[in-house]
C-alpha cells in the first residue's frame, strides 16, 4: 500500500484530535503540557507532510517545523517552571483545583 | 544581507541582556530602570531612521512600511510607560527585577516584529516572542493568585497557538507558501477547490490570534490572568499584548485573505457584537477593578474589531486610531491603579472610597481615563469611538455601529460605579495616598497622551490614514 | 467633515439622557450637570455649525447621509442638513435649551423627579435638534413624534398632580390630530414621488412636477401637522394647558423647541407652499386669526402663565401669517426673536411664581421692589413682546406686516389685523406688568401650589441660577431685533436666504408708515394698560360689565374647549386610558427592567468564568467547532443572504 498525502493527513488530525481530548481531559497540569506538544508536532507532521506535496522544490514546511519544535521546548521550559512554581504554593498540579481566579 | 530593517528589535534584545548582565553587579533598582527605560531611546533613533523606508526585506519575512513603523513606536511607547509604572512594584520581586525589565523589553521586540512582519513562520515566532516572556511575568510574582494566573496564560496561549499553526498548516497546504502576499494570490484559486478547508483555516487561524485580542469566545483567560499577574504586567497585556494582536490581525486578513472568496469581515462582525456585549454585560457586576477592567477590555476588542467588519483602508483607520487612543487611555487607567494599590494594599472597588479626598489628582487621573474609555468628549476615547463608529456607519454598517453606540451607553453603568466610590463615598481612613515620581510622570504621560490624541486627532487620523493605506497597497 | 459632526448634535444631549436614566438617576445633582454640559457642547457646536455655514460659498450646504432602508427598489437615504435655515435654529435652540437648563438647577432643587427631569430634558433637546437638522420628511417626522412624547412626558411630569396628567394628555392627543394631517402628507408624497428627501420634493414642486391636486393635499396635510404643533386655530387648546408642566419647560415648549417645530417646518417646505397658492392663503388666514382671537383671550386671563400661554399661540399666529404671505425671513425672524423674548418672559414669570408662590396675577402686586432683577428682565420681555420700538419684537412684526401690505389683497385685510392684534399684545402684556409689579403687595404668604413644600414668607428675588440666565435673555431680547441690520454674516435676512437649496423671495427694507403705525398701536396699548391697571384712571370692571357678553365668551376661551371636550369625551376615554396606564407603569417600568435585566444576564454569564482552565480551553474548542459550522457549512447560504 502505497502511503499517500492523505494517510499523513489523517494521522496529524488524529494526533490534533488526540492531544486537544487530553488537554480538555486531563487534569494533571503536566500532562496538559504533554497534550499540547502533541497538538504542535501535529501540525509539524502535516507542514511536511504538504511541503512534500505542494511544493516539493523548496522545504519551507520543514524549516517551519524545525521553528515550531524549538519554540516549543521553549514554551514547555517555561510551563514547566511555572508549574513547579504553582506546585510550591499550592501543593498540587491537578488543573481543576486552581481556580482562585473565577467570576 | 540588510539587517538594518530589524536593527530596533535587535537593540532592544540587546538592551535586555545588558539589563540581565548588570543585574548581576548592580543591586541598585533604580539604575536598571534607569537604563531600561533611557536604553529604549536606542530602538526609537534606530525606528525613527527607517521612517519614509518601504519595502521588503530579509527573505521577505520582514517588511517596512507606515504601518509596521507606527506601531513599533506604539510598543516602544508603551513599554517605557509601563516600566516606569513598575518603579515601586518591582520591590515585590524580590531579586528578580533584572528578569523584569528585561521580559518585558523582550516581549516589545516580539511585538515590533509582529507588527511588521508578513510571512507565517517569522509570525508565529514573533508571536511566540510576545507571548513566552508575559508567561512569565504574569507569574513572577511568588503568590498563589501569580502562579494560577500564569499557569492558566501560558496552557491557553499554548492552545490558540496549536490552532494557530494548524490553521497555518492548512493555509500553506492550500497555496505552497507561507508569504502572505503568495497565500492571497494563491487563495481564490485555492476556495475554488476546498472551500471547508479555506473556512477551516479561517476559524483556526481566527481562534489563534482572538486569543491575543481577547475576542469572545477566545477571551476566557483574560479576567483571571488580569487579576492574578502584577499590574504593570496586566497593563501591559491589556495594552501592548493587544495591540500587537490586533496589528498582526488586521495586517495578516487584509493581506492574505484579501480576494478570497470568504466573508471574514463576517466573522469579525460576529466576534464584535458578542465581545462587547459580554464584556460590558458582565462588567456590571465586578467588584475588583483589574476584573473590570479585564471586562472592559473584553469589550474594547468588540469595538475594534467593528474596524474589521468592514473589511476596507477606512475601517482599518478607525482600528488603528482606536488602538491609539484606547493604548494611552488604558494604560493610564492601569498606572492610576497600580498607583493606588501600592498605597492602599487593595484592589477592591469598596476600598476606592472616598479617594477624591484622600488623593484628589490621582482620581482625577483615573476618572479622566475611565471618561475615556466611556467615550465622552473632551478624550481620545470619544474621538475614537467617532471616528470608529461614522466609518463603520459610513461602510453600511450601521446595524453594528447602533449595537457599539448602545453598548457604550451600557458601559457608562459600571464605569461610574467607580468614580461614584471615589467621590461620593465616605473614606474609611482621612491618610493620603503618595505616588512616587517615576510612576507620576507616566501617569501623567498617559493622561496627557488620552488629551492630545483628542486635541491632535486630525493629524493624527491623517497618519493612521497613510497606515492603513500602506496595508491595502498591492 | 463638519457635515457628519451634526449627528453628534442629536447624539450629545441623547447620550446625556441615556446616561441620566441609566446612570446618574440615584445622583440628580450630577444629572443636573451632564445634561448641562451636553446642551452646553451643542450650543459650542451650534457655533461652530454657524460660523462653519457663513463661510461657505453662497448657495452651498453641508450635508450628511446615509443609506437607510430600501424599499420596493427605492433606496430610502436620511441625513442631515446644515443650511443657514438650520444654523439659525440650532443657534436658537441649543442657547435657549441651555439657559433653560442651568435655570431649572434653581426651580427644580429638591423635586423627586430632578433626575428624571433632566433625562427627558436631553431627549426633548435631541428630539428637537435632530427635527431641526434631518433632511428628509420621514426623519423629521420620526423626531417630530419625539417631542410630541418628549412633551407630553414635561407637560405631565407632576403626573400626581390630576391636572397635570391631563394636560398632558391633551397636548398629546390634540397635537396627534395634527399629526394625522402630516402622516397622510408623507403617504402621499412617497406614492408620488418616491422620495421624500427635502431637497427633492422642492425642486419637483418648482418644476411644476408636483403640482395640482396632490401637491394642495401634500401642502395641507403638512400644515395640519404644523398648525397642532404650533397651537394654530383651531388646534390651539392644548397649549394654555400645557402650563401645568414646570414653568422652565414652559419656557422650553414656548420658545425654542415644540411650537417652533410647526413654523419651522412650513419655513423649511416653504417653496412647496409657494407653488400651491391656494394653501398659502390658508396659512396666512388660520395665522391671522389666530393671532387675533389668541390676543383677545390673553386680555382676560388672571394666571400669569395662562396670559403668556395665549400671547405665545397669538405671537406663532403671527409668524405663519409672516409666512403665510410667503415671508420666510420676517417669520423665521420673529421666531428668532421670539425665542428670546418668551424664554425670558416664562423664566421671570418662573422666578416669580417661584417666589411668591402663586401663579394668580390677583395675589400679587408691588413686586418690582421684592424683585428688582426678575423686574427689570421682564420688563425688557414685555416690551419686547408689546412690539415697542426698538425692542427686538417691534422689528420682525414690522417685517411680517409689511410683507403682509405687499402681498397685496387678503394681505390687507391681515395688516389690519395684524395691527389691532399688536394693541392688544401691548395691553395685555402691560397689564400683566402692571398687576405684577404694579401697586402693593396684595398676596398672602401662603405655600405654593406648583410642586414644592417649602412655605413662602415675604416675596424675594431668585438665586443667581435663576437671575443669571435671565440677564443673559434680557440681551438678545432687546438686541436681536438689530440683526436685520448686519449680524456677522450680513443682515440677518440675507444671511438666511445666501445659503439655502431655493431662493426665497426676499425684499429687505423698512416702510415708515408701517413703523409709525405699529410704534404707534404698541405704545397705545402699553398707555390704555397703565390707565387700566396701572394708574387705576378706569376700573376694569367697567369693561367686563359693559361687554359681558364678550367677557364671558372671552374667559370661556370662544367656548372650544366645551366643544372639543364634548367631542373628546366620547372617542378619547379609552385611548386616555391607555396612556394613563403607560404612564403609570411604562416608562419607569421599561428602566428599571433593562437594569434589572442587564444585572441578571451578568449574574448567568459570569457563571461560564469558572476558574478551571479546561473549562476555559473547552469553551474555545467549542467556539471554533460553532464557527465552523456557522462558516463551513452555512457559509453559502449567508452569502446568499446578504446577496
Amino acid at each position: 500500500m502505497a502511503i499517500t498525502l492523505n494517510h499523513y493527513l489523517v494521522l496529524s488530525a488524529a494526533l490534533f484530535t488526540i492531544g486537544l481530548y487530553g488537554a480538555l481531559a486531563k487534569r494533571n497540569a503536566v500532562t496538559i503540557l504533554m497534550c499540547l506538544e502533541l497538538m504542535f508536532n501535529a501540525a509539524n507532521i502535516a507542514f511536511v507532510a504538504l511541503t512534500r506535496a505542494v511544493a516539493p522544490q523548496v522545504l519551507t514546511g520543514q524549516v517551519f517545523a524545525l521553528f515550531v519544535i524549538t519554540v516549543a521546548a521553549a514554551e514547555v521550559a517555561v510551563g514547566l517552571a511555572i508549574v513547579l512554581a504553582v506546585y510550591r504554593q499550592r501543593r498540587t498540579i491537578d488543573a481543576t483545583e486552581i481556580d482562585l481566579l473565577k467570576w | 544581507m540588510d539587517l538594518t530593517p530589524i536593527l530596533p528589535e535587535i537593540s532592544l534584545v540587546g538592551l535586555a541582556i545588558l539589563v540581565i548582565i548588570l543585574d548581576l553587579f548592580i543591586r541598585r533598582k533604580e539604575t536598571l530602570l534607569f537604563v531600561s527605560v533611557a536604553g529604549l531611546i536606542v530602538p526609537a533613533l534606530l525606528t525613527t531612521t527607517l521612517i519614509g523606508r518601504t519595502g521588503s526585506y530579509l527573505f521577505d519575512t520582514v517588511i517596512l512600511d507606515p504601518y509596521a513603523t507606527f506601531f513599533k513606536f506604539v510598543f516602544l511607547v508603551a513599554a517605557a510607560l509601563v516600566l516606569l509604572a513598575s518603579a515601586d512594584y518591582v520591590d515585590r520581586f524580590r531579586l528578580y527585577d533584572g528578569e523584569y525589565y528585561a521580559l518585558i523589553l523582550l516581549s516589545a521586540a516580539g511585538m515590533m516584529l509582529m507588527a511588521s512582519t508578513r510571512e507565517l513562520i517569522s509570525i508565529y515566532i514573533a508571536l511566540e516572542l510576545a507571548t513566552i516572556p508575559l508567561a512569565v511575568l504574569a507569574g513572577l510574582q511568588k503568590d498563589a493568585r501569580a502562579g494560577e494566573a500564569a499557569l492558566k496564560y501560558l496552557l491557553l496561549a499554548g492552545l490558540s497557538s496549536a490552532f494557530l499553526l494548524y490553521g497555518m498548516a492548512i493555509l500553506f497546504g492550500l497555496t505552497g507558501t507561507t508569504d502572505l502576499v503568495g497565500i492571497g494570490r494563491g487563495l481564490p484559486e485555492a476556495a475554488g477547490i476546498n472551500r471547508g478547508a479555506l473556512a477551516m483555516a479561517l476559524v483556526l487561524l481566527v481562534a489563534g490570534l482572538g486569543f491575543k485580542i481577547s475576542a469572545v469566545p477566545f477571551q476566557f483567560w483574560a479576567p483571571d490572568v488580569y487579576e492574578g499577574a502584577p499590574t504593570p504586567v496586566t497593563a501591559y497585556l491589556s495594552v501592548a499584548s493587544k495591540m500587537a494582536g490586533f496589528a498582526l490581525v488586521l495586517r495578516f486578513f487584509t493581506t492574505a485573505f484579501a480576494t478570497a472568496a470568504i466573508d471574514w469581515p463576517l466573522i469579525f462582525a460576529v466576534l464584535s457584537v458578542l465581545s462587547m456585549t459580554l464584556g460590558n454585560i458582565v462588567a456590571f457586576v465586578q467588584t475588583n477593578i483589574k476584573r473590570l477592567l479585564a471586562y472592559s477590555s473584553i469589550a474594547a476588542a468588540g469595538y475594534i474589531m467593528i474596524g474589521l467588519a468592514s473589511g476596507t483602508d477606512l475601517g482599518a483607520s478607525g482600528l488603528i486610531f482606536f488602538l491609539l487612543s484606547y493604548a494611552f487611555t488604558n494604560l493610564g487607567a492601569f498606572i492610576a491603579v497600580i498607583a493606588i494599590s501600592e498605597q492602599i494594599g487593595s484592589d477592591d472597588i469598596a476600598d476606592y472610597a472616598g479617594l477624591a479626598r484622600r488623593a484628589p489628582l490621582l482620581a482625577f487621573a483615573l476618572t479622566f481615563c475611565l471618561v475615556s474609555l466611556l467615550g465622552i468628549p473632551p478624550t481620545a476615547g470619544f474621538a475614537a469611538k467617532f471616528y470608529l463608529f461614522a466609518g463603520a456607519v459610513q461602510q453600511g454598517l450601521l446595524w453594528l455601529a447602533v449595537i457599539g453606540v448602545i453598548n457604550s451607553a451600557i458601559s457608562a453603568y459600571y464605569y461610574i460605579k467607580v468614580v461614584r466610590a471615589m467621590y461620593l463615598l465616605e473614606p474609611k481612613t482621612p491618610a493620603p495616598v503618595k505616588i512616587s515620581a517615576p510612576v507620576a510622570l507616566a501617569l501623567f504621560a498617559s493622561a496627557a497622551g488620552v488629551l492630545l490624541v483628542f486635541i491632535f486627532a486630525w493629524p493624527i487620523i491623517g497618519l493612521t490614514e497613510a497606515a492603513s493605506r500602506s496595508l491595502f497597497v498591492r | 467633515m463638519v457635515a457628519e459632526l451634526a449627528w453628534l448634535f442629536i447624539l450629545l444631549p441623547l447620550l446625556s439622557f441615556l446616561l441620566c436614566v441609566f446612570v446618574t438617576r440615584p445622583y440628580p445633582r450630577l444629572s443636573g450637570y451632564v445634561t448641562i454640559a451636553a446642551v452646553g457642547a451643542t450650543f459650542l457646536l451650534a457655533l461652530v455649525a454657524f460660523w462653519s455655514v457663513g463661510n461657505l460659498p453662497p448657495d452651498r450646504t453641508l450635508e450628511s447621509s446615509v443609506q437607510w432602508v430600501v424599499i420596493g427598489g427605492s433606496v430610502l437615504k436620511v441625513g442631515l442638513i446644515i443650511d443657514s435655515l438650520t444654523a439659525v435654529m440650532l443657534l436658537v435652540v441649543t442657547l435657549i435649551s441651555f439657559l433653560i437648563q442651568i435655570y431649572s438647577q434653581g426651580y427644580m432643587a429638591g423635586d423627586p423627579g430632578y433626575s428624571r427631569y433632566y433625562a427627558f430634558m436631553s431627549l426633548f433637546t435631541a428630539s428637537m435638534l435632530g427635527l431641526v437638522l434631518a433632511n428628509n420628511l420621514v426623519l423629521v417626522f420620526i423626531f417630530w413624534e419625539l417631542v410630541g412624547l418628549c412633551s407630553y412626558l414635561l407637560i405631565g411630569f407632576w403626573y400626581q398632580r390630576p391636572a397635570a396628567a391631563a394636560a398632558a394628555k391633551k397636548a398629546f392627543l390634540v397635537t396627534r390630530l395634527g399629526d394625522l394631517g402630516f402622516l397622510s402628507a408623507l403617504l402621499v408624497a412617497f406614492n408620488t414621488t418616491g422620495n421624500l428627501d427635502i431637497r427633492h420634493l422642492i425642486d419637483l414642486a418648482e418644476t411644476k412636477q408636483l403640482a395640482g391636486a396632490t401637491l394642495t393635499a401634500v401642502g395641507l396635510g403638512l400644515f395640519s401637522g404644523a398648525v397642532g404643533k404650533s397651537a394654530q386655530f383651531p388646534l390651539h387648546v392644548w397649549l394654555p394647558d400645557a402650563m401645568e408642566g414646570p414653568t422652565p419647560v414652559s419656557a422650553l415648549i414656548h420658545a425654542a423647541t415644540m411650537v417652533a417645530a410647526g413654523v419651522y417646518l412650513v419655513g423649511r417646505t416653504l417653496p412647496l407652499f409657494l407653488a400651491a397658492p391656494d394653501v398659502l392663503l390658508v396659512i396666512a388666514v388660520i395665522g391671522g386669526l389666530t393671532a387675533f382671537m389668541a390676543a383677545t383671550m390673553g386680555l382676560v386671563m388672571t394666571d400669569i402663565k395662562r396670559v403668556l400661554a395665549y400671547s405665545t399661540i397669538s405671537q406663532l399666529g403671527y409668524m405663519m401669517m409672516g409666512l403665510g404671505v410667503g415671508g420666510l425671513v420676517a417669520g423665521i425672524f420673529h421666531l428668532l426673536n421670539h425665542a428670546f423674548f418668551k424664554a425670558l418672559l416664562f423664566l421671570a414669570a418662573g422666578s416669580i411664581i417661584h417666589s411668591v408662590g402663586t401663579q394668580d396675577l390677583r395675589e400679587m402686586g408691588g413686586l418690582r421692589r421684592f424683585m428688582p432683577v426678575t423686574f427689570l428682565t421682564m420688563l425688557a420681555g414685555a416690551f419686547s413682546l408689546a412690539g415697542l420700538p426698538p425692542f427686538s419684537g417691534f422689528w420682525s412684526k414690522d417685517e411680517i406686516l409689511l410683507e403682509a401690505l405687499r402681498f397685496g389683497g387678503v394681505g390687507q385685510a391681515l395688516y389690519i389685523l395684524g395691527l389691532l392684534t399688536a394693541f392688544l399684545t401691548a395691553f395685555y402684556t402691560f397689564r400683566m406688568v402692571f398687576l405684577a409689579f404694579g401697586g402693593h403687595y396684595r398676596g398672602p404668604a401662603v405655600t405654593g401650589d406648583h410642586g414644592h413644600d417649602h412655605g413662602h414668607g415675604a416675596p424675594h428675588e431668585s438665586p443667581p441660577v435663576m437671575t443669571v440666565p435671565l440677564i443673559v435673555l434680557a440681551v438678545p431680547s432687546v438686541l436681536s431685533g438689530f440683526l436685520t441690520f448686519g449680524g456677522f454674516f450680513g443682515p440677518f435676512g440675507e444671511f438666511l436666504i445666501s445659503r439655502l437649496s431655493w431662493h426665497p423671495h426676499y425684499e429687505p427694507g423698512l416702510d415708515l408708515t408701517t413703523m409709525v403705525l405699529s410704534a404707534a398701536v404698541s405704545i397705545l396699548g402699553i398707555l390704555g394698560a397703565y390707565a387700566v391697571y396701572g394708574a387705576g384712571w378706569v376700573s376694569p370692571e367697567v369693561f367686563s360689565s359693559t361687554f359681558r357678553s364678550v367677557h364671558t365668551l372671552l374667559v370661556n376661551r370662544y367656548y372650544m374647549d366645551h366643544l372639543y371636550n364634548w367631542i373628546a369625551r366620547r372617542i378619547v376615554l379609552g385611548i386616555a386610558g391607555l396612556l394613563d396606564w403607560v404612564d403609570r407603569y411604562g416608562v419607569d417600568g421599561v428602566v428599571n427592567a433593562i437594569a434589572e435585566l442587564a444585572v441578571m444576564a451578568a449574574g448567568s454569564l459570569r457563571l461560564l468564568q469558572r476558574g478551571w482552565v479546561q473549562f476555559y480551553a473547552l469553551m474555545v474548542t467549542l467556539g471554533i467547532i460553532l464557527l465552523v459550522a456557522v462558516f463551513g457549512f452555512f457559509g453559502d447560504i449567508i452569502a446568499f443572504l446578504r446577496g
